[in-house]
């Protein structure tokens, strides 16, 4: 009776036993890499932050015994570029007694060679003196604003033998001022080039302020950054601008508290006296270079402060109202088309990628038009560039008339250019002479009196955005530089643009500029290993410049550039005059198209 | 105040010590009900050994895995950090074939190592240019170098002796400058090329969240596992248990009597076949049970029977022997005369024979019935005693009685309990020797008990239990001088049980033996224990030799 039945019950263990292979068969496939599936798309991390560089640090040498004094010296200069641990090593390098006070920002000057060469200048058996020749480059003030200043200096240290075979150092060079000695590439390690935001006199716009802060830890950067913003704008800047900090404001606590993405400021007490608003728009301005906070909260004396109409925890990206280029959120509604000379050399707008003459007859020609930003009046030169020509309302407008006729003979006027007041700037240039010119509207031309650069041929000069800077290519030494100044008015209204600061030499060979945005100017020029003038992106904080596409035909001579818009360059092929645009506006290195006949492309803003 | 803080202190230990000894009892009563449940419970045993076993294998499976899936990452991280350092090696060595002889090498290749150390926190670089002595290196993101183990420089710094090798990889500890950053766990791979030192740190951070990931996975499966196999443990054990179970309950209840027990039968499995025997074995219990209850039903009723049928021609033979014994006088031959007297005493004798075996064939039927009213014991043993006055006289006994003042009230009935005593009594007498015979009544709550002591030969070991046997004679060799059936004693024991009371006996060689009759005062109710006790005061001074004997056991 249980024989049959057994039989039939076998197969069923033998499917069992083949069904748990197919299992287990099943399972280890699970195990493996997959070689297939969806497409999963994500973001790529935005770096785009200079202070997100991975950093380098210098790691310091304790002296060793027996090391003789040019070694000392050498030993204490490298360590003093550590800055991670106030340098704590570098002072082993002194003797006791020898003051050596820095700040959490040191003055520093800077040397071009790589390496430093000490030499022992004199030495008997407990006194020693040692010479540092040197290329110097210029130097990094306490308030973090670089100036160049190239020149050979001889620095000079005191060393004592403190114990036998071991020399410190008893006497810091008293030459120039007194702080560290670095080379350029320990500056470019140890330092960052962060902006600080401080507003324009009509306290409308921010004006960045760019400085240099040793970098000494990645998490103290921004209680750096906010103890630079309350400690103000850099001497260069600080007639040009304002803070909302009351002075004497200090940042409380031990510094800007970062939890998960929202920062703390506290602030003391004075701050109570100061607009919110705008503090926070500065400060909100300033700490958006860190990308690791992304909401922040003002405190003054420990209480929670909130601008009104706002909350407490702002996010970091809020105040655009008070951006450099002005509100673009707002006016970005409708997509910004540049104007032109167009054919028959009338000022020409863009529409749908066609050009269309905004005004219908103009009996003058007219080169390098600039409407003002209110578009009630538009300037421009004449085409031998010895006359500035207005005309009066832009649409319909029959009449040009001349501003201004050069005053010296030979010089030529360059591109008007127009501040956000509607006021007008050109300057006047020879060689190795300049005139900076502006008017007020309904004013004839007046001469500004303070001026940096009426000792060099100014080749271009464009107020910025923020109206408080202004951009010029200068030729130094037959070679071009780019410098950054600034436009401060004194009580009584009189214009101070007294200080230029190079921005870039790299280019030798620039021709014209235009601000992309606050912090980049988009420059033609040439490198120095290439033959043909091209377009590339400066940034003002003085870091390495990019070109701006690839494969111009013809010769660019003019350059217009907006925030958010299209670069538009103006060529000349031949006898044509085209205007050359790149096919991607999104992307940096795509190609340039030249599908417009005209040439001297502007954009209103 | 110091006494109070004495006071207090004992206050406290004395409440420290009485919470330890509560706590150790209660542990103890734990312990002792997980022992007892261990020892008796077979699904218990089974589980915990299964859990335990289960688990020693999942932990041993567990940390294997962990060894393998760690050592498994370890490998693959040190192949990317070894084709990483490769890599940044190729790139110092094209540097330096590139670059002019001084000057900007160290920069570029520092500047280099910047762009290349990729996105904080993914890995660190560090490197060092053995020919400038004044700097101990470059790191990236405030690497301390510490970091840099020495016994990897070593290493590296034998590399340029033999050329076997040129990279050389350990694990170690990721330190910071900024003290708010913790030290992270890495591996560290360094290589060389012309002057420079490259080291590349990589944390091991992501490893350690994985095998975390890996471990608590491993914790929680093993667990899930054990307690499935120790579910799996209990429910096989279950089905094999259950029917066991049930077949000790079934062999319980035969064993208490209950002959109609049987088990159900499931299935053609072994369990199966044991309830088959179990069963099987139950119906021939009950058969043979059966069978033997039936024989001395038949021998009770054919005794009964054979009791009945005698007294009638007994009853005739009384008649012819009385009025031989009335006439006694008349015959010529004394010896006549005297076999009269003889039959009439046999006769006599005969017919309590009779009557004892139709009682006691009664009780063996079950038919004895208790006709209990509420009567004073003291009246029951007055009458007893006097009933046996001059018997006990003529042996030359005294009856001492010793009975309290109150009344003893129970229900029993009135002439088996009468019966009793007098055969107590009748036998002390007997076996009394002459001495005195001492009569005790006492009562508490729930029972009265009634002491029969005498000072004569008393009972060998053994023979406390034998007293109450049908026809047992302490010596065989003895005449029955004084009408004593055999059965007395046996009867008494029968009413007594009858009355939900018990009749024992206590006895010692030369020194006298004792019966205590002890009865609940409610007819029916349980006896616990007697109000007297069983060996005499001033008797039991050597080892009792009593045998309790108690009804229903």
């Amino acid at each position: 009776m249980t024989a049959p039945s057994r039989r039939t019950r076998r197969p069923s263990i033998v499917t069992a036993a083949l069904l748990m292979v197919c299992v287990s068969a099943g399972a280890t496939a699970c195990a493996t890499v997959p070689s297939g599936g969806r497409v999963v798309s994500g973001k790529s991390a935005d770096r785009a932050e200079q202070a997100d560089d991975p950093y380098v640090r210098l790691i310091p040498v304790r002296p060793r015994p027996g090391w003789s004094p040019a070694q000392i010296v050498s030993g204490f200069l490298y360590a003093s570029a550590s800055f991670d641990d106030g340098q704590k090593v570098a002072r082993e390098y002194l003797a006791g007694n020898t003051g050596w006070k820095l700040g959490t920002r040191p003055a520093v000057t800077v040397f071009g060679d790589a390496r430093f060469e000490p030499r022992i200048e004199k030495m008997s058996d407990t006194q020693a003196t040692v010479k540092l020749a040197g290329k110097q480059l210029g130097a990094i003030n306490t308030d973090g604003q670089y100036t160049a200043d190239p020149r050979d200096v001889v620095v000079s240290f005191q060393l004592t033998r403190t114990q036998p075979g071991t020399w410190r150092i008893t006497g810091l060079p008293t030459e120039g001022q007194v702080g560290l000695l670095l080379t350029k590439a320990d500056v470019d390690r140890a330092f960052r080039s962060m902006n600080l935001y401080f507003f324009t006199p009509d306290q409308r716009r921010l004006v960045p302020n760019g400085v240099f802060l040793p970098l000494a830890n990645r998490r103290h950067l921004a209680t750096h950054l906010v103890r630079a913003l309350l400690s103000g704008p850099t001497s260069w800047l600080s007639p040009a601008v304002k803070s909302a900090f009351p002075a004497n404001t200090k940042l409380l606590g031990g510094g800007v508290d970062i939890d998960k993405d929202v920062a703390t400021v506290n602030i003391s007490r004075e701050a109570a006296g100061g607009d919110p608003e705008r503090m926070s728009a500065q400060l909100s301005w300033t700490l958006r270079q860190l990308s690791e906070i992304k909401q922040w909260r003002l405190k003054i004396d420990g209480d929670e402060v909130a601008p009104d109409g706002h909350e407490g925890v702002q996010p970091i990206r809020s105040w655009q109202e008070y951006a450099p280029d002005g509100n673009l959120s707002e006016e970005l509604q409708s997509v910004e088309t540049p104007y032109f000379i167009g054919e028959k050399g009338l000022l020409s707008g863009l529409s749908s990628g066609e050009a269309n003459p905004l005004t219908q007859s103009l009996a003058y020609r007219l080169v390098r038009p600039a409407v003002a930003p209110d578009k009630m009046e538009a300037a421009g030169l004449s085409p031998d560039r010895s006359q500035v020509l207005l005309t009066k309302s832009l649409i319909g407008a029959r009449e040009v008339q001349t501003l201004l006729t050069h005053q010296q003979p030979g010089s030529r006027f360059t591109a008007p250019t127009w501040d956000r007041n509607n006021q007008l700037w050109v300057v006047e240039t020879a060689k190795k002479k300049s005139w900076l010119w502006v008017r007020k509207r309904g004013q004839p031309f007046q001469r500004v009196e303070h001026w940096g650069l009426g000792g060099r041929e100014v080749l271009a000069l464009r107020v910025a955005r923020d109206g408080v800077r202004a951009a010029a290519i200068v030729k130094v030494d037959n070679r071009t530089q780019v410098q950054l100044g600034r436009i401060a008015y004194d009580a009584k209204g009189a214009i101070d643009a007294g200080v230029f600061l190079p921005v870039s030499s790299e280019l030798v060979d620039a021709i014209d500029l235009s601000w992309r945005d606050y912090g980049t100017l988009a420059v033609l020029g040439r490198r120095r290993s290439e033959s043909q003038v091209l377009p590339y992106l400066v940034p003002v904080s003085g870091s390495a410049i990019s070109p701006l596409g690839g494969g111009i035909q013809g010769e660019p001579n003019s350059i217009a550039a907006s925030p958010g818009a299209p670069v538009y360059i103006g060529t000349r092929n031949g006898t044509h005059n085209l205007i050359c645009h790149q096919q991607s506006a999104r992307d940096q290195f795509s190609e340039w198209t030249c599908p417009i006949n005209g040439s001297d492309p502007n954009y209103y803003r | 105040m110091p006494a109070m803080t004495t006071i207090n202190m004992t206050a406290i230990r004395r409440n420290v010590r009485r919470g330890l000894v509560t706590f150790r009892r209660v542990v103890r009563g734990v312990a002792r009900r997980l022992y007892t449940r261990w020892r008796r419970s077979i699904q218990v045993r089974v589980v915990t050994s299964t859990l335990v076993i289960s688990a020693i294998v999942v932990a041993i499976l567990g940390a294997f895995l962990q060894l393998r899936i760690s050592s498994a990452l370890l490998e693959a991280k040190t192949k990317t950090a070894t084709g990483q350092l490769d890599e940044g090696l190729a790139a110092v060595r094209r540097e330096l074939a590139s670059s002019a002889e001084t000057g900007g090498r160290v920069e570029s290749v520092v500047n280099g190592l910047r762009a290349r150390s990729g996105p904080s926190g993914l890995y660190e670089v560090y490197i060092r240019d053995t020919s400038n002595m004044f700097v101990d290196g470059w790191g990236t993101n405030g690497l301390g170098p510490e970091s840099v183990p020495r016994r990897l420089r070593e290493q590296l710094k034998q590399a340029t002796a033999s050329s076997s090798f040129t990279t050389a990889s350990t694990y170690g500890t990721l330190k910071y400058t900024d003290p708010e950053r913790p030290p992270q766990r890495g591996l560290i791979v360094g290589g060389k090329a012309g002057q420079f030192e490259l080291y590349y740190l990589f944390p091991l951070t992501q490893e350690e969240r994985t095998l975390t990931v890996v471990q608590r996975t491993l914790v929680g499966v093993g667990a899930v596992l054990v307690l499935l196999l120790a579910a799996i443990a209990s429910l096989v054990t279950r089905q094999v248990v259950i029917p066991v179970r049930l077949a000790a309950q079934g062999a319980q209840r035969l064993a208490a009597g209950r002959l109609e027990e049987r088990m159900r039968v499931r299935g053609e499995d072994d369990l199966a076949r044991l309830a088959t025997s179990f069963n099987d074995m139950a119906a021939n219990l009950q058969d043979k049970i059966g069978e033997l209850e039936d024989l001395s039903q038949v021998q009770r009723q054919f005794v009964s029977d054979v009791s009945h049928e005698l007294r009638t021609p007994l009853t005739t033979i009384r008649i012819a022997a009385d009025m031989l014994y009335e006439h006694r006088d008349t015959f010529d031959d004394p010896s006549v005369g005297r076999s009269a007297e003889l039959l009439q005493s046999q006769l006599e004798r005969f017919e309590s024979l009779l009557a004892d075996l139709l009682e006691i064939s009664r009780h063996d039927a079950g038919a004895a019935t208790l006709d209990a009213e509420s009567v004073d014991v003291r009246d029951l043993v007055l009458r007893a005693v006097g009933d046996s006055q001059t018997l006990a006289e003529r042996k030359g006994s005294k009856v001492v009685l010793q009975l309290p003042g109150e009344p003893c009230m129970a229900e029993v009935d009135r002439r088996r309990v009468e019966r009793i005593l007098r055969n107590l009594l009748v036998n002390a007498v007997e076996h009394g020797e002459g001495e005195d015979i001492v009569v005790s009544v006492a009562a508490d709550r729930d029972a009265v008990a009634v002491a029969v002591r005498d000072h004569g030969v008393g009972l060998k070991p053994g023979e406390g239990q034998m007293v109450f046997d049908r026809f047992w004679r302490a010596d065989p060799a003895r005449a029955r001088t004084t009408g004593g059936t055999g059965l007395g004693l046996s009867i008494s024991r029968e009413d007594a049980q009858l009355h939900g009371g018990w009749l024992q006996a206590w006895g010692e060689p030369g020194v006298g033996s004792q019966f205590r009759l002890s009865l609940p005062r409610i007819a029916g109710a349980e006896l616990r224990g007697s109000p007297l006790p069983l060996v005499p005061p001033g008797a039991g001074t050597s080892r009792p030799l009593f045998v309790e004997l108690e009804v229903g056991e």
